[in-house]
């Protein structure tokens, strides 16, 4: 999915590319070439804004085929390019008009601001989108909150909107070819239409027929907090044990965003449950939340869940990670029972929740259960390298392997599992950074 | 990083590589003459260089320095529009025709053409009303105009490229010419 995903883009910027080779007969200068090489950035930045907030519409073959988390590493990836690409149409388009007109390119570049429609405008798109560049930088977003982060980063929408009308008003391909013009808007539309569909009508639309409301709130270890939303048909949200929403919760100072945090169990027609640690201002909020606020969530969104394919099962939890796969370890088809085995790691003891719960489970379903409590320099080992875990679960190369937990231990766990001979198609995870 | 470096490479690499199969070093009228229209006409286009002499050759010789036509906008402006080459032994009717195009509003203001036709072949483009909001936009006039004619005289249609810059310009023109050639019947 992701690869067909990928391919689509593909296609979408090779056709972005047709449309500038269509409408240039030949480059004739430097002047000329120049300022092609600036189209052909612009044209697909302009593309690439759209793949961007495309990647962020909440599309559910998107949310389920390839996973939020993937999703939102492609979009950090590609907004680097975008801007990268956006700056360099400005250089070169400026570069090359100013090269045709025999004009120094200070002075093209007034030209442009003052006698070109909307150029006055794009500039300020481009300029916005510098500084939204500069602060979401990743050393300067440590020394700013996720909140300021996230704010800023809705300028974009802002800034795309400023850029469009130069684009129509000034590309050559969109001046002259009405149907290029026409089909571009649509592009543009599409996007804007499955935004505004699924990121505002449809948590809407789910409020109405679900009328979450907080019902309390439990402390599972320090920091970690459950929280027991009521509703109405839960059941029918047709969640997936491993999956999760996005959750606005309704009361002063959380009700502008939405996060992502896993269900920790399976609906119940009228209650479920999630599972989040403190770590920033809304996560840490959840802990004070008091019974009766409303609650907007959208979802079910995530690609982390159990594959049907009958083999055996290695779940893999790091800390909070435990979240989707305690749903999913209470969850598994019952065929699986056989050859279950659950690792959970955690630096502390105080750190393990749902213990009695995941005890529980394990008896009930004849599963194998670790728990590795330490660091890695407390054990004297790293119980994920290939050695130990090889181990641990004799025969891995049968598994079906899902990993969830921070950044580092996902991706070590990962190789692990690929040196001992367990498939990529076998192997499922999903991390907590974002 | 090593993906970060490669995209970007590979993007640079891409785009120089469209830009450079795009790219004709030769002057602007020579090479849309040699390339886009079919050799017969190009050959008459070119036979009628030496006829005026000092019109042509002067569009050729800044061509060679200036290809883009920026440099002396004006001088070249109307040599090539007055390039009339001479209809020796066309198969067709030579009766020559004025059509004068539709007005076509552009944000900078109208734009007319009027095309002289010798048979169906197109001998000359004129300008009756050009954009002239202001000092830029006629400065961009003075470097597209003549660039269009060239390309329109080349090309024996309205099918040309718009020129870099002069996007308004250009649609006005395209269209103004498209239309006197319909209403001729060309």
């Amino acid at each position: 999915m992701p690869g067909l995903i990928l391919g689509v883009i593909g296609l979408g910027a090779a056709a972005v590319l047709w449309l500038w080779w269509k409408d240039t007969t030949a480059v004739h200068s430097l002047g000329d070439a120049l300022t092609n090489v600036g189209r052909i950035c612009g044209l697909l930045a302009a593309y690439g804004f759209v793949v961007l907030v495309g990647l962020m519409a909440r599309l559910p073959p998107l949310e389920r085929g390839v996973g939020a988390d993937r999703l939102a590493r492609w979009h950090a990836m590609g907004g680097r390019y975008v801007i990268t690409l956006v700056t360099g149409h400005v250089l070169f388009i400026t570069w090359g008009y100013a090269v045709t007109a025999h004009e120094l390119v200070t002075h093209q570049a007034v030209t442009f601001l003052t006698s070109y429609p909307d150029i006055l405008t794009a500039t300020m798109a481009w300029s916005l989108l510098l500084v939204i560049a500069a602060i979401s930088a990743r050393a300067a977003r440590r020394k700013v909150s996720y909140e300021t982060w996230y704010y800023l980063h809705l300028l974009t929408y802002a800034s795309i909107v400023l850029a469009l009308f130069h684009q129509l008003s000034d590309g050559a391909s969109f001046v002259t070819d009405h149907t290029a013009r026409v089909a571009w808007m649509a592009m543009y539309a599409v996007v804007a239409g499955f935004i505004f569909w699924y990121r505002f009508v449809t948590p809407l639309r789910m409020l109405a027929r679900h009328r979450f409301t907080v019902m309390g709130v439990r402390e599972e270890a320090p920091g970690v907090v459950s929280v027991y939303i009521g509703g109405r048909e839960l059941d029918k949200m047709r969640a997936e044990p491993g999956q999760f929403f996005r959750w606005r919760f309704l009361t002063k100072g959380l009700a502008w965003q939405s996060h992502p945090y896993s269900l920790s169990a399976m609906p119940q027609p009228d209650m479920v449950r999630i599972t989040v640690k403190a770590r920033g201002h809304h996560s840490g909020s959840m802990a004070h939340l008091q019974p009766g606020t409303r609650v907007i969530a959208e979802g079910p969104y995530g690609a982390f869940t159990p594959s049907l394919s009958g083999r055996r099962v290695l779940m893999i939890a790091g800390g909070v990670g435990i979240t989707p796969i305690r749903a999913m370890f209470a969850a598994l088809p019952p065929r699986v029972s056989d050859g279950i085995t659950l690792i959970y790691r955690a630096s502390h003891p105080r750190d393990i929740v749902f213990s009695q719960e995941l005890d529980a489970i394990a008896a009930d379903r004849n599963a194998t259960l670790h728990y590795i409590i330490g660091s890695r320099a407390e054990l004297g080992y790293d119980p994920l390298a290939p050695e130990e875990l090889g181990a641990l679960v004799p025969g891995l190369h049968r598994y079906e392997a899902y990993v969830c937990g921070p950044n580092g231990m996902t991706q070590a766990a990962v190789q692990s599992l690929h040196a001992l001979g367990v498939k990529r198609r076998h192997v499922h995870h999903e991390t907590f950074d974002f | 990083m090593r993906r970060a470096v490669l995209t970007l490479g590979g993007t640079v690499a891409g785009i120089a590589a469209l830009v450079a199969v795009k790219y004709q070093p030769a002057p602007s009228t020579a090479a849309l003459a040699g390339t886009i229209a079919p050799p017969t006409r190009g050959a008459m286009l070119v036979q009628g260089t030496p006829a005026t002499p000092s019109g042509a050759g002067g569009a050729a010789g800044t061509g060679t320095k200036a290809p883009s036509g920026g440099a002396k906008p004006h001088a070249t402006a109307k040599p090539s529009a007055t390039v009339t080459p001479k209809p020796s032994g066309t198969r067709q009717s030579t009766a020559t025709r004025v059509s004068t195009g539709a007005v076509e509003s552009t944000r900078y203001g109208p734009m007319q053409v009027q095309v002289t036709l010798a048979g169906t072949r197109i001998t000359k483009v004129t300008v009756l009303q050009e954009t002239n909001v202001g000092g830029t936009s006629s400065q961009i006039d003075a470097m597209a105009i003549p660039k269009l004619t060239a390309e329109a005289l080349a090309a024996q249609s309205a099918k040309i490229d718009a020129v870099s810059g002069a996007s308004y310009t250009s649609a006005g023109y395209i269209q103004s010419l498209q239309s006197a050639l319909d209403k001729a019947g060309a």
